[in-house]
């Protein structure tokens, strides 16, 4: 779905309470929010919680959502990759008081995402089909370096070093 | 020395989410006081994002939409996250430096433990001006994040706000500069190895303080 559509939708939530708006939202993010738990590891049981906390927060905090500092979908990761956080400090039994902490660790970025719009599509242009996968096994999918060596049946220095040099040619693109 | 690509790899894992909340502290201080860092942040964060698009969908089998309308679990508090806020992390979990209980090392040089509950130890530094720590080394990886005044070493100058990563291959003998002296964030994985005139004691030293971590 494009972002203008997702945004219309998430507008229609906070402004009218429209719970046919949200209906698709949910449609929607509800599968991908899932996938992203899944792929990272955790169970069906605890995977299928999470995406009912981070579409909760989109029925309760969708107001907050500012289009002109990001798209739509960038918020929705955000949410879901903080739930995702805010799990494994749980695991660590954390005192409660401590859950502040996170939204220290994690605040939001002042710098908006349309002011590296450009950086983002060179990268993606510039970035073979390989290094785009190592990217988004290594950080998307939190795999390390040894499931990937295994997956991808090439040596684990051969997995770092290439990493390394995926991590520098996007340094270029970055200024 | 080319660090460039262990700072996209902590930044990278900061936008995933991957890091213990020791080496979060020290990137999202480093976001707050870096700019050309905050905008990798939100680089890394949109291509996760992307990532986050594109992926197989996997449909939940036992919730549905009107679930959501009764959670209390999502909590309230997500509010700081979701809006822009500009707060210095670091003084918002420690408060201003002048109250801060400083633990004297050696002359001229202070450390401060966080208390966080993490494996990884960060420690604030308070090194006074002209200050030098002995050239050293590190086994694991040391982080340093320069948070007030700056300091200098064989590999050239940092100021506030700039983040110096060494490893094993890195020795190095850092001196707080001679105006305003140097705060800084710290963390080391591993034990500091020493070189020079009183390497053995002082690795003696860091030997016996290891039991008492």
């Amino acid at each position: 779905m494009e972002n203008e559509k997702l945004v219309d939708l998430a507008k229609k939530v906070s402004k009218n309470r429209d719970e046919g708006a949200f209906s698709d939202l949910f449609d929607f993010f509800a599968p991908k929010i899932n996938a992203y738990y899944l792929k990272n590891n955790l169970s069906f049981e605890q995977s299928e919680e999470l995406t009912q906390e981070v579409l909760s927060v989109i029925w309760t905090k969708a107001d907050l959502f500012n289009p002109q500092r990001s798209k739509f979908i960038t918020w929705v990761f955000t949410i879901a990759r903080n739930k995702k956080i805010d799990l494994h400090r749980k695991n660590k039994n954390r005192k409660a008081e401590d859950e502040d902490v996170r939204l220290y660790l994690y605040q939001n970025n002042k710098i908006t995402d349309y002011e590296v719009q450009s950086s983002i599509d060179k990268i993606k242009q510039e970035l073979d089909e390989n290094q785009q996968k190592l990217i988004k096994m290594s950080f998307f999918e939190q795999k390390s370096h040894k499931i990937i060596a295994q997956e991808l049946e090439i040596p684990i220095g051969t997995v770092k070093s290439r990493i390394r040099s995926t991590l520098n040619k996007m340094q270029k693109f970055l200024s | 020395m080319n660090t460039s690509s262990q700072k996209n790899e902590l930044i990278f894992g900061y936008s995933s989410g991957s890091l213990g909340e020791a080496k979060s502290l020290l990137v999202s201080t480093y976001l707050y006081l870096n700019t050309f860092a905050s905008k990798k942040a939100s680089i890394f964060n949109n291509i996760l994002a992307e990532n986050f698009a594109n992926i197989k969908d996997v449909a939940p089998k036992k919730i549905n939409f009107k679930d959501c309308f009764y959670t209390t679990k999502a909590s309230i508090k997500e509010s700081s996250t979701l809006t822009n806020s500009e707060i210095n992390p670091l003084t918002n979990i420690i408060g201003s430096f002048d109250k801060i209980n400083w633990k004297s090392v050696f002359k001229g040089f202070k450390e401060f433990t966080l208390p966080l509950n993490d494996d990884d130890t960060i420690k604030l530094i308070k090194m006074d001006p002209g200050t030098s720590v002995p050239l050293h080394s590190h086994n694991g990886k040391e982080y340093i994040l320069v948070v007030d005044g700056s300091f200098y070493d064989e590999h050239g100058e940092y100021k506030k706000g700039d983040l110096q990563i060494n490893d094993q291959r890195i020795k190095h003998h850092p001196t707080a500069c001679d105006k305003d002296g140097c705060i800084c964030l710290s963390i080391t994985e591993n034990e500091v190895v020493f070189f020079g005139k009183f390497a053995s004691l002082l690795n003696l030293v860091t030997f016996v303080k290891s039991f008492f971590k």
